[in-house]
C-alpha cells in the first residue's frame, strides 16, 4: 500500500479511537445529568424556595438551606477574594526577585489540590473547638480557605498575561509601580480576574466537607451566623443517608438546583469574559 | 567597491553599468582617433564610418541612464553606490558630447578635403592637440576603471596644456589667414576642428572629475588644480 | 560636499544628553561597550544598525527602563541637562516624565481615549477638567489625530486602527511635555501610510523636543534624522551628520552596512 494510502487509514483510525473514548467519558456524564433530572424535576417547585426543612414524613422545601448557603457562600467569598487578589497581584507583579514568591506559589498550589476535608478539619481545631459552637462563620472561613488558593492561581495568571509593554508604556509616563498596577495592568486583567472569582464562586458552592465539621447544620430558618447553619450540601448529605422517601425527594431537588447553578456560574463565566477581552 | 553586496544581483546590475560605460569610451576613443586620420588624409570611407557610428554612441548614453535608473529605484544607493551612479550619469552624457565633438570633426574634414586645397602637413599642432586630448580621454577611463583618484588629478593639469595648445593653433592660423586670403575657408573650419579637440580636452577632465568625486566623495567640479590635487591625494 | 565652498557656520548646539565611558550588561553579557556620544538639542538623531548591536539598549538607558528588570544594569555616565541620570539620587518616575518613549508596539491603554492621554498627565499635574480636555485636544492634534477621534473620545482605545493607535500613543508621551523623546522603532509594525504620517510628525516635533529613534530602516534614518549612530555589536563605530554618514561615511563598517554589503 502507497504511503498517502497508509497515512490516511491511520488518521481515520486515530480519528475514530479518539471520537470513540470521548463518546465513552460523555456516555457516563450524560448518564449522571439524567438521573439527576429524572430524580429531581419533579422535586423541583416552588414550594423548594419557599418552606425550611421538613422533620421526616411531613411536606417542605430547602429554603433555610439555599439562605445558609448563600450567606455563607457570601461571606467566604468576600473573606477569601482580597486575600487571594492581593497575593495574586504580588506574585505577579513582584514575584521575579527573591524568595518568597516561589514558596508562596508553591504553598498555594498545595492548599488548591488539599482535600477539603482537611481544610474543614483545620477550622474545626483552630476555630470551633475554641469558640465552642458551629456556626455559621466557622462555615465562611472554610469556605474561605478554598477561595483563596482558586483567586490567587487565577489572579496570577490572568496578570501574567498582561503584556509586559503595557507596563512599560505606563512607567515610561513616570508612573510609580503601584499606580502602574492599580491603573493599568489590573485594570487590563479585569475580566480575567473577575472571571477567576466567578469560579470560585462555583467550586464553593458544592463543597459538602468543610461544612460538614463548621457550620453543620440547622433544621430551622437562621440568619444569625453564630450559630450552626443550614446549607444545601450537607442536607443533601444528610437526607439521602436517610431511609425517609420524602426526605430522598428533596435531596435530588436540592442536588438538582446545585448543578444547575454551577452550570449556570460557569456559562456566564465564560460569557462574561468572552465579551469583556481585549485583544492585545 | 570593496566587498560584495548581500546581493549578487545587485553586483551583476553595477558590473554590467561599469562595464557598459567602459565600452562606451572605447567607442568614443575610436571615434575620436578615426576623425583625426580622416582630418589628415580625407579618407571618406572613414569619415562616413564616424558619422555612421554617432548613433550608436548616443544608444550608449540613453542605455546607461536608463539602467542607472533602475538601479536607484531598485536598491536606493547609498554612499559609494550612490556616488558611483551619479557620476556615471554625468560620465555618460561628456562622453556622447565627445562623440558629437569627433563627428563635428568628420564633418569638418570632409568638407576641407572636398575642397582641395589642403596643404595640411603645416598643422601638425593639431595633430599634436588631438593626441593630448585622446590620451587624456584614455587615462580617463583608466582612471575610471580603476578608480584611482590620483591619476585622475593628474588629467586634470593636462588640459591646461591643450588650452595652450589651442590659443598656439589659433595665432598659426590668423598668420596665415593674413599670408593668403584664399586660404581662409579651410582655415576657419580648423579652427573649429581645434576648438571641438579643446572641447574634447574639457569632458575628458570632468570625466576625471567625477573619478575623484566617486572615489573621494568631495566634488572638485570648479575648483583650483592644486585644490584638486590636495583632495585627490588625501 | 563642495570643497571650495565655505561651510555655513553652525550655530553652536547644546547638547541635551550626554553619554559618557557607558558600559551595559544583561547579567553576565556586556551589551553596551564604552560608549561616548552627545544627543544635540532639538534635533532627531537616529541610532541604526544590525539587530543586537545595542541601538534599543542604549535608548532605554536614556530614560532607565531597564531598571524594571532584575540583572540588568548599567555603568558610566549619562548626563541629561549636565545631571547624572544614572546616579543612586534619581528621581526614576520624574525621569521619565521628562524623557518619554513610544514603543515599537502600539500600546493603548484599557480605557477610553481621553483617559489614556489623561493618565499621564494626571500623574504630575492637576488641572481642571476643563484644561485637562484642552491639554488632550492639544496632544491630539499635535499627534494627527484629533480630526479622526474627536468624536470619540469616549471610546476605547483598543477601538482604532494600528496607526491611529500608535498615534495615540505619541499623543499620551507628548500630552507630559517632556524634553526628549524617544522612539523606538515606532513605524516598524505600521504600514507605508502611516509610517509617512508618523514620519512627518517627527519633522514638525522636533520644533520643540529632542528626539532619538531606533530604526532598523535605513531610508527612514536618512529622511527623518538630523544626526546618526552606526553600531555594531555593542560599540558605537560612527556618529555624525546623517548626509554625511550616507553620502560619505568615515568608516568602512558603516559604509558596508549602508551599502548592503555584509561580507
Amino acid at each position: 500500500m502507497d504511503l498517502y494510502t497508509r497515512r490516511l487509514l491511520i488518521n481515520r483510525f486515530n480519528l475514530v479511537v479518539s471520537l470513540l473514548t470521548m463518546l465513552f467519558g460523555l456516555f457516563w456524564l450524560g448518564w449522571i445529568l439524567f438521573t439527576l433530572f429524572k430524580a429531581g424535576l419533579g422535586g423541583l417547585s416552588a414550594k423548594l424556595f419557599l418552606e425550611m426543612t421538613p422533620p421526616p414524613g411531613s411536606d417542605g422545601g430547602l429554603l433555610n438551606a439555599i439562605m445558609g448557603s448563600l450567606l455563607m457562600g457570601a461571606a467566604g467569598t468576600l473573606l477569601g477574594t482580597p486575600v487571594g487578589i492581593m497575593a495574586g497581584i504580588y506574585l505577579a507583579e513582584f514575584g521575579n526577585r527573591g524568595w518568597l514568591a516561589p514558596v508562596t506559589r508553591f504553598i498555594s498550589d498545595i492548599l488548591l489540590s488539599a482535600p477539603s476535608i482537611v481544610v474543614g478539619l483545620f477550622i474545626y481545631e483552630a476555630y470551633v473547638v475554641r469558640v465552642g459552637h458551629f456556626s455559621g462563620w466557622a462555615g465562611a472561613f472554610a469556605l474561605a480557605l478554598i477561595v483563596v488558593p482558586v483567586v490567587i492561581r487565577t489572579t496570577e495568571n490572568m496578570l501574567r498575561l498582561v503584556p509586559d509593554s503595557l507596563r512599560e508604556a505606563a512607567a515610561a509616563l513616570g508612573a510609580p509601580q503601584w499606580k502602574v498596577i492599580v491603573l493599568v495592568t489590573v485594570r487590563a486583567a479585569k475580566a480575567g480576574i473577575i472571571t477567576g472569582i466567578l469560579l470560585a464562586i462555583a467550586r464553593i458552592s458544592g463543597e459538602t466537607a468543610p461544612l460538614l465539621f463548621t457550620a453543620l447544620n440547622n433544621q430551622f430558618w437562621t440568619s444569625n451566623m453564630n450559630a450552626p447553619m443550614a446549607n444545601l450540601p450537607v442536607v443533601i448529605f444528610q437526607f439521602a443517608m436517610s431511609p425517609y422517601e420524602d426526605w430522598h425527594k428533596l435531596a435530588w431537588a436540592g442536588a438538582l438546583l446545585i448543578t444547575l447553578s454551577v452550570l449556570a456560574l460557569n456559562v456566564f463565566a465564560r460569557v462574561f469574559f468572552r465579551s469583556r477581552t481585549a485583544t492585545y | 567597491m570593496g566587498s560584495e553586496h548581500l546581493s549578487k544581483q545587485y553586483d551583476n546590475d553595477l558590473e554590467t553599468l561599469r562595464s557598459g560605460v567602459l565600452q562606451m569610451g572605447g567607442l568614443v576613443e575610436s571615434q575620436i582617433r578615426g576623425a583625426i586620420d580622416a582630418f589628415a588624409h580625407g579618407n571618406q570611407d572613414l569619415i562616413d564610418q564616424v558619422i555612421a557610428n554617432e548613433a550608436r554612441v548616443n544608444e550608449c548614453e540613453v542605455q546607461i541612464d536608463d539602467d542607472c535608473s533602475h538601479i536607484i529605484v531598485k536598491r536606493q544607493p547609498a554612499a559609494s553606490d550612490l556616488r558611483l551612479i551619479m557620476a556615471i550619469s554625468k560620465t555618460v552624457t561628456d562622453l556622447e558630447r565627445i562623440g558629437d565633438e569627433a563627428e563635428k570633426i568628420a564633418r569638418m574634414s570632409r568638407q576641407i578635403h572636398e575642397r582641395g586645397h589642403a596643404d595640411l602637413h603645416r598643422f601638425a599642432t593639431v595633430r599634436h592637440a588631438a593626441d593630448i586630448a585622446l590620451s587624456m580621454l584614455r587615462q580617463a577611463l583608466d582612471a575610471f576603471a580603476r578608480l584611482d583618484a590620483a591619476d585622475a588629478a593628474s588629467i586634470i593639469r593636462q588640459d591646461v596644456a591643450i588650452d595652450t595648445e589651442f590659443r598656439s593653433i589659433l595665432r598659426q592660423l590668423i598668420t596665415f589667414m593674413m599670408e593668403d586670403p584664399r586660404t581662409i575657408s579651410t582655415a576657419l573650419e580648423i579652427v573649429w576642428i581645434a576648438k571641438a579637440i579643446e572641447r574634447i580636452g574639457d569632458h575628458a577632465k570632468n570625466i576625471a572629475e567625477d573619478v575623484i568625486y566617486i572615489v573621494k566623495g568631495t566634488d572638485v567640479r570648479h575648483t583650483a588644480v592644486e585644490v584638486v590635487e590636495r583632495e585627490a591625494l588625501s | 560636499m563642495n570643497a571650495a565652498v565655505l561651510q555655513p557656520v553652525e550655530q553652536a548646539l547644546t547638547q541635551k544628553i550626554q553619554v559618557k565611558d557607558l558600559n551595559f550588561y544583561y547579567g553576565k553579557f556586556q551589551a553596551l561597550k564604552s560608549i561616548n556620544l552627545s544627543i544635540p538639542e532639538r534635533k532627531v538623531t537616529a541610532f541604526i544598525g544590525p539587530s543586537g548591536c545595542g541601538k534599543s539598549t542604549l535608548l532605554r538607558t536614556f530614560n532607565r527602563m531597564y531598571a524594571l528588570y532584575p540583572n540588568q544594569e548599567a555603568k558610566g555616565e549619562i548626563l541629561l541637562d549636565g545631571e547624572n541620570i544614572l546616579g543612586p539620587n534619581q528621581d526614576l518616575n520624574r525621569l521619565r516624565a521628562k524623557v518619554g518613549m513610544v514603543f515599537q508596539k502600539p500600546t493603548p491603554f484599557p480605557m477610553s481615549i481621553h483617559d489614556n492621554i489623561a493618565f499621564g498627565v494626571r500623574l504630575y499635574e492637576s488641572l481642571s477638567p476643563r484644561e485637562m480636555e484642552e491639554r488632550v485636544e492639544w496632544a491630539l492634534r499635535k499627534a494627527a489625530l484629533w480630526d479622526e477621534v474627536k468624536d470619540k473620545l469616549k471610546q476605547s482605545g483598543t477601538s482604532l486602527s494600528g496607526g491611529q493607535q500608535q498615534r495615540l500613543c505619541i499623543a499620551r508621551a507628548i500630552a507630559v511635555k517632556p524634553e526628549v523623546l524617544l522612539l523606538d522603532e515606532p513605524a516598524s509594525a505600521l504600514d507605508p501610510i502611516s509610517t509617512g504620517r508618523i514620519e512627518e510628525l517627527m519633522h514638525e516635533l522636533k520644533a520643540d523636543y529632542t528626539i532619538v529613534i531606533v530604526t532598523h530602516n535605513m531610508q527612514q534614518a536618512a529622511r527623518v534624522s538630523d544626526y546618526t549612530a552606526y553600531m555594531y555589536l555593542g560599540d558605537l563605530v560612527e556618529f555624525g551628520v546623517t548626509d554625511e554618514v550616507f553620502i560619505k561615511p568615515k568608516k568602512k563598517e558603516t559604509e558596508d552596512y549602508i551599502t548592503g554589503r555584509f561580507g
